[in-house]
C-alpha cells in the first residue's frame, strides 16, 4: 500500500464511510477500490464487533430475483470476497443455499443442514443476524398475506418473525423498499396490497413492518436492480459497526436511502455520459445515436443516485450510455412515476403527485430547472 | 404411503412446492407442482404506451430479463410493422445480448442451481461403500460441486472449485452484457426498430477478450476435450451416431486412463461435462463398464409418450436485413417445431395453444380457451388458498398451457431436439431405444450443457463475424402504426419458448398484452382433463432416490426433477387477464 493510500485509510478509519459526503466517498474507493476498502475496515475493527461471525439471513418475497443475480455481479469485491473479508456467514438465501424444505406427512424432516424451515426455525431463535429482504410482501387478500405462502407460512408472517429477531434490516431493490414493479397501479392492486418492508410506495407510514407493528431500523436500497456496491457496501459498513443502529437516520434520507449513493442534491443528470449534448442543446429524437437522451423520455435529472459516476458491471457501461433513457428506478413510486418512459416530462418530476413535501420540493426544482434548460438550450440549437 | 413434499424447492427462480405421495419402495404414485406466489402485475401495461414493454417486462424475472425484453421486443416490431426492416447488424446486437444471457444462465444454472445436489449426502452414503472407485467419484462431487455455508454431519465443507469458478464467469458475461446494454439485469437498450447502441470496434475487441477469458473458465473446468474437436465431432457431426460415438470413444478413452489410478479429476481430463456424461447415466456408465453411477437417467422420465411433447418457438436471428415476425421456423437458426413423445417432428402452430385453469387457483369459467380469450380473475377468499388438497383441488397459480391438448416440455432439450442437434438427438434416440424416457434429468442436463457449449460457438461468429460496427443500427418507428394493430413476438429464453402478444387501441395504447413463458408450460398443473404437466409426468412413476436406500427425508431425486427444468415461477405465474365479459381490454402477463 503505497503512503499516499495509507494515509487516506487512516483518514477514512476516522469517518463512518456512509457519512462522507459522495465525492470523498468516490475518491477513497476510487483510490483504493472496493475490496481494500472494506479489508481495511475489516483488519481494523474485527476485535471491536461484538461476534467475529456475522450472520446474514437473506429472504426472497415477491421478486424477480434480479437484486441477487446483480449482487452476483459484484465485482472488487464480489459476493464471494466480500462474505470472506466481511467474515460473513450468509446463513440463509433461498438462491443459494443447500437447503429446502423437506416434509414427511405434514411433519418437517432432517436437519438444518438440508431442510431449510428448520435452518431458519434455529436462526430466527439464535437472533443476532441481519436481515436482507429482497421482493415484497403481500398483504392481500383481504390481510390475510395468502397472495404468497411459503414452506406453509404466508411471507407475511415469516418476514415479520425473522425481523424480530433481526439486528436491522436491509432491504434490497425498489420491490422490497415500496412495492416496486408489484404495487404498479392496476386493477388488482388493492387486492394484492403489496407492501414494501418499511414503506408503501412513497410512504412511510404503509411499510409492512408497521402494519405487523415491528419497530426495527431499516435501510432502503432501491433499484430496479440494486446496484452491487451500493448493498454491499451498505452491508459493509453496518456489519463492521461503522453505522450504529442509532446513526441510521442520520445518514438516510427521508426515503430511508443512503444519501452516500442516492445523494438528495445531486441527479444521474450531472455525470451521464451524455452531458455534453445537453449542454449544447443538441438530442436524439430517434434511438441508436449518441446526443442528449432527453426528448426519448430520459428521467436522469430526477434520479437521485450515483450510477453515471459509479456506472454498472465493473463500471463498463450505464442505461443511458448505451442509448436507453434513465428510467429513474431508485425513486418510490417506480415504474409509476417514470411512466410513459420514452415521453419527456417537463411539468411533473418524476416521483409525481405521491411524495411528501420536502421531496416534492427539491424534485420539483430539478425539474423545472431540466424543463426550462432543455427548452432554452433547444431553441438556441434551432 | 407416505407424503414426502418439498417446500420450498429453493435454488430455483421464485417459490414453488412439490408434494408427492411415495410408495415403499420410493417410487412416488401421485404428484402436484404449485407454484406459490401471486404478483399480479399483469395489467400494468394497460392504456399504457406500447413500447415501455420491452422495459418492465424484463421486470417479470431478473434471471432472464433480455429474453423477456426482446419477446416484447419483436411484438413491438411487428405492432410497429417494421419488423421486416429492421436492420442485421441491430439483429447481430440482439442475438449477442440474448446468446450471453443464455450462457450466463445456464451456467448459473449447471453451477449454482443444479450442481450442490450433487454434493447431496446422498451420494456420500451410497458411492463411499464402492471401494476406491466410489472414493474417488465422492470426492470429485463434493470438491466440484459444494455450494456456500454448506455444511455435513456438523463439520463445514469448503465450496466446490467448479461451483467457485462459475460465479466470477457469470459476473464476466454479465459484464459483456451490460458493455453492450448498459447494465444487467435490467438494461434500456432495447427498441422497436433496431437496438440503441451500436457496439464500437472497441467494444468488440473488449468483448472477444472477454470471450477468450470465459473460454479458459471452459477449458480448465467443464470440457477439457478441445473445444473445436468437440463442436466438430457433436453439433457439426454428420450424423446422431456419429456424435454419440464420438462422445461414448472419448469417454472410453478416459475411463482406460483412470481406471487403476481411480483418478477422476480434471488433470486426468474429466471435465464437469465429461464427469457428469459418464456417471450421471446408468446406462452410459453401465456401457463404459464404471462401477458407480448417479441413474440420472432413470428418473424425470415421462412415462406415457403419448401425454407429453417438446415444444419451441425459435430464437435467433440469421444475419440479414429485417425477420419475419410470424414464422420463426424460416429465419431463426433455432428452429420453432414440436416433437412428439415418440420423437416424431411436426410444424409449430401458435393457434393449436390453449390454456386451463381447471387447477389454478383463479375463478375459471371457461376453460382450455386459446391465451389470447383466456379469462381469469385469481381467487380473493384466503380459506381457498390452500396447497393441500391433492390432485382434484385447485392448487397452483401456475395455469396449464397446452399444445394442441398435449403438455409440452420446453427448454434446451426441446431446442436441441426440434433443431435435430446430433448429440441431443442421438443420445434421446440411444435411451428411446432401451427402453428408457428419451427425456429424464440426464438428457435434460446434457442438453443444457450441449446448447451452452454451441453458443458460445455461435457467439464468436456473431461478434467477431457477423456483426458490423458501421452498419446502421435502427429504423425509426411511426407511433401511429400501432393503433388498431397488434404484434406477436415468438422467442427463445434459457428455460424454453417465450411468447409475448400485444394490441393497441385506437389511441396507440396498449389495450391487451400477454406472454405464455416457459414456467407455465414446465411447472403447470394438471388440466380440466386432469392430465399432469410436464413436471409432474417426470415425477410419477419416479424414485426418490435414483440410487440407494428410500430416504423419505432426502428425497434427492425430487431435487434433481424439480431442479432439472431449471424453474422459474415469476415468470410462470399467470395471472389475470384480459379479454373476458368481466375485462375486455385488460392486459396480462404471466
Amino acid at each position: 500500500m503505497s503512503t499516499g493510500i495509507k494515509n487516506l485509510v487512516r483518514t477514512l478509519d476516522s469517518v463512518d464511510f456512509l457519512k462522507m459526503d459522495r465525492r470523498t466517498f468516490m475518491k477513497a474507493l476510487g483510490a483504493m477500490g472496493a475490496a481494500t476498502f472494506l479489508g481495511t475496515y475489516k483488519s481494523d475493527l474485527v476485535s471491536a464487533l461484538e461476534f467475529a461471525e456475522t450472520k446474514l439471513v437473506w429472504l426472497h418475497g415477491s421478486e424477480c430475483t434480479g437484486c441477487s443475480e446483480s449482487v452476483l455481479n459484484a465485482g472488487n469485491p464480489d459476493l464471494v470476497q466480500a462474505l470472506q473479508k466481511l467474515n460473513v456467514n450468509l446463513a440463509f438465501h433461498e438462491t443459494l443455499c443447500a437447503q429446502q424444505g423437506i416434509w414427511n406427512d405434514g411433519k418437517l424432516v432432517n436437519t438444518s443442514e438440508l431442510n431449510s424451515e428448520i435452518l431458519l426455525e434455529d436462526l430466527y431463535k439464535e437472533g443476532k443476524y441481519f436481515l436482507v429482504v429482497e421482493g415484497s410482501i403481500p398483504n392481500g387478500p383481504d390481510g390475510s398475506g395468502r397472495y404468497l405462502v411459503i414452506g406453509n407460512k404466508t411471507f407475511k408472517e415469516t418476514l415479520g418473525e425473522a425481523a424480530k429477531n433481526a439486528i436491522a434490516v436491509i432491504a434490497v431493490g425498489a420491490c422490497a423498499c415500496w412495492g416496486g414493479i408489484t404495487s404498479a397501479d392496476s386493477e388488482v392492486a388493492k387486492d394484492t396490497d403489496y407492501r414494501g418492508v418499511a414503506f408503501a410506495k412513497a410512504d412511510s407510514k404503509g411499510g409492512m413492518l408497521k402494519e405487523l407493528g415491528i419497530d426495527k431500523p431499516v435501510i432502503n436500497i432501491p433499484g430496479c436492480p440494486a446496484h452491487p456496491d451500493w448493498v454491499l457496501l451498505t452491508l459493509g459498513a453496518v456489519i463492521l459497526g461503522k453505522i450504529k443502529l442509532e446513526d441510521i437516520p442520520s445518514i438516510v434520507d427521508d426515503y430511508g436511502r443512503p444519501m452516500v449513493f442516492f445523494p438528495p442534491d445531486h441527479t444521474v443528470h450531472e455525470n451521464c455520459p451524455r452531458r455534453g449534448y445537453y449542454d449544447r442543446g443538441e438530442f436524439d429524437t430517434e434511438v441508436g445515436g449518441e446526443k442528449c437522451l432527453w426528448k426519448l423520455g430520459c428521467k436522469a435529472p430526477y434520479s437521485h443516485a450515483d450510477c453515471a459516476i459509479r456506472k454498472w458491471n465493473g463500471s463498463v457501461s450505464m442505461c443511458t450510455q448505451a442509448g436507453g433513457p434513465c428510467i429513474a428506478c431508485v425513486e418510490p413510486g417506480f415504474p409509476d412515476t417514470s411512466r410513459p418512459l420514452y415521453v419527456e416530462r417537463e411539468d411533473v418530476g418524476v416521483a409525481g403527485t405521491n411524495i411528501d413535501t420536502v421531496a416534492k420540493v427539491a424534485v420539483g426544482a430539478a425539474a423545472v430547472a431540466a424543463g426550462v434548460h432543455a427548452v432554452r438550450r433547444m431553441g438556441k440549437g434551432e | 404411503m407416505v407424503n414426502v413434499t418439498v417446500d420450498p424447492l429453493t435454488r430455483i427462480e421464485g417459490h414453488q412446492r412439490i408434494s408427492t405421495e411415495v410408495g415403499a419402495d420410493g417410487t412416488i404414485t401421485d404428484a402436484q407442482s404449485s407454484s406459490l406466489i401471486f404478483r399480479g402485475f399483469e395489467r400494468i401495461l394497460q392504456n399504457q404506451d406500447p413500447r415501455d414493454a420491452a422495459f418492465l417486462t424484463q421486470r417479470i424475472c431478473g434471471v432472464c430479463p433480455l429474453s423477456h425484453g426482446l419477446a416484447s421486443t419483436n411484438a413491438l416490431d411487428n405492432l410497429y410493422g417494421v419488423a421486416e426492416s429492421v436492420p442485421k447488424d441491430a439483429l447481430m446486437m440482439r442475438n449477442i445480448f440474448q446468446g450471453l444471457n443464455m450462457v450466463a444462465s445456464h451456467a448459473t444454472h449447471i453451477y449454482v442451481l443444479f450442481g450442490p445436489d450433487l454434493a447431496n449426502p446422498a451420494y456420500k452414503k451410497v458411492l463411499t461403500t464402492l471401494g476406491d472407485t466410489g472414493n474417488a467419484v465422492w470426492k470429485e462431487m463434493v470438491g466440484r460441486f459444494a455450494p456456500i455455508s454448506y455444511k455435513m454431519d456438523g463439520v463445514a465443507v469448503p465450496a466446490g472449485s467448479s461451483y467457485l469458478a462459475a460465479i466470477p464467469e457469470k459476473k464476466r458475461l454479465q459484464e459483456m452484457i451490460a458493455l453492450i446494454a448498459g447494465r444487467m439485469p435490467g438494461p434500456s437498450s432495447l427498441y422497436p426498430g433496431g437496438y440503441t447502441y451500436p457496439a464500437t470496434v472497441a467494444d468488440v475487441t473488449k468483448l472477444a477478450s472477454y470471450y477468450l477469458q470465459v473460454m479458459d473458465f471452459v477449458s480448465k473446468h467443464t470440457l477439457k476435450v478441445d473445444f473445436n474437436t468437440w463442436i466438430d465431432n457433436t453439433y457439426k457431426a454428420s450424423s446422431p451416431q456419429k456424435a454419440v460415438s464420438f462422445v461414448t470413444e472419448h469417454l472410453t478413452d478416459l475411463v482406460n486412463k483412470s481406471t487403476s489410478s481411480n483418478d477422476f479429476s480434471k488433470d486426468a481430463g474429466w471435465g464437469d461435462v465429461e464427469f457428469y456424461a459418464a456417471f450421471g447415466s446408468k446406462y452410459i456408465a453401465e456401457t463404459l463398464g464404471l462401477p458407480a453411477s448417479l441413474g440420472h437417467d432413470t428418473i424425470g422420465g415421462y412415462k406415457d409418450p403419448s401425454k407429453i411433447c417438446f415444444v419451441a418457438y425459435g430464437g435467433y436471428y440469421k444475419y440479414k436485413d429485417g425477420y419475419d415476425p410470424k414464422s420463426p421456423a424460416g429465419d431463426r437458426i433455432f428452429t420453432s417445431g414440436v416433437v412428439s413423445g415418440k420423437l416424431e417432428y411436426q410444424k409449430f402452430d401458435p393457434e393449436k395453444i390453449t390454456e386451463s385453469t381447471a387447477h389454478s387457483f383463479y375463478q375459471n369459467s371457461v376453460n382450455d380457451l386459446e391465451p389470447a380469450k383466456g379469462e381469469t380473475v385469481p381467487l380473493t377468499d384466503p380459506s381457498k388458498i390452500v396447497y393441500t388438497g391433492g390432485s382434484n383441488s385447485q392448487y397452483s397459480w401456475d395455469k396449464a398451457p397446452r399444445y394442441d391438448g398435449i403438455a409440452g416440455e420446453v427448454g434446451p432439450l426441446a431446442r436441441m431436439l426440434n433443431i435435430k442437434e446430433p448429440l441431443v438427438t442421438g443420445l434421446a434416440q440411444a435411451f428411446n431405444e432401451k427402453g428408457y424416457s428419451a427425456a429424464n434429468v440426464y438428457t435434460r442436463m446434457l442438453a443444457r450443457m450441449q446448447e451452452t457449449v454451441i453458443l458460445a460457438y455461435e457467439l464468436l461468429n456473431w461478434v467477431t463475424v457477423d456483426y458490423n460496427p458501421n452498419g446502421k443500427i435502427s429504423v425509426p418507428i411511426d407511433l401511429n402504426a400501432a393503433k388498431n394493430n397488434s404484434g406477436m413476438g415468438l422467442w427463445e429464453a434459457p428455460r424454453g419458448a417465450l411468447g409475448h402478444w400485444v394490441s393497441a387501441g385506437s389511441d396507440g395504447k396498449v389495450t391487451n398484452y400477454q406472454c405464455i413463458v416457459p414456467g407455465s408450460w414446465l411447472m403447470s398443473p394438471r388440466d380440466s382433463k386432469g392430465i399432469p404437466g410436464p413436471l409432474e409426468q417426470s415425477l410419477i412413476g419416479s424414485k426418490i432416490n435414483p440410487v440407494g436406500d428410500v430416504d423419505y427425508t432426502n428425497p434427492v431425486g425430487i431435487f434433481h426433477m424439480g431442479r432439472s427444468y431449471d424453474p422459474c415461477i415469476s415468470c410462470a405465474v399467470h395471472t389475470i387477464d384480459l379479454t373476458g365479459k368481466n375485462a375486455p381490454n385488460t392486459l396480462r402477463i404471466l
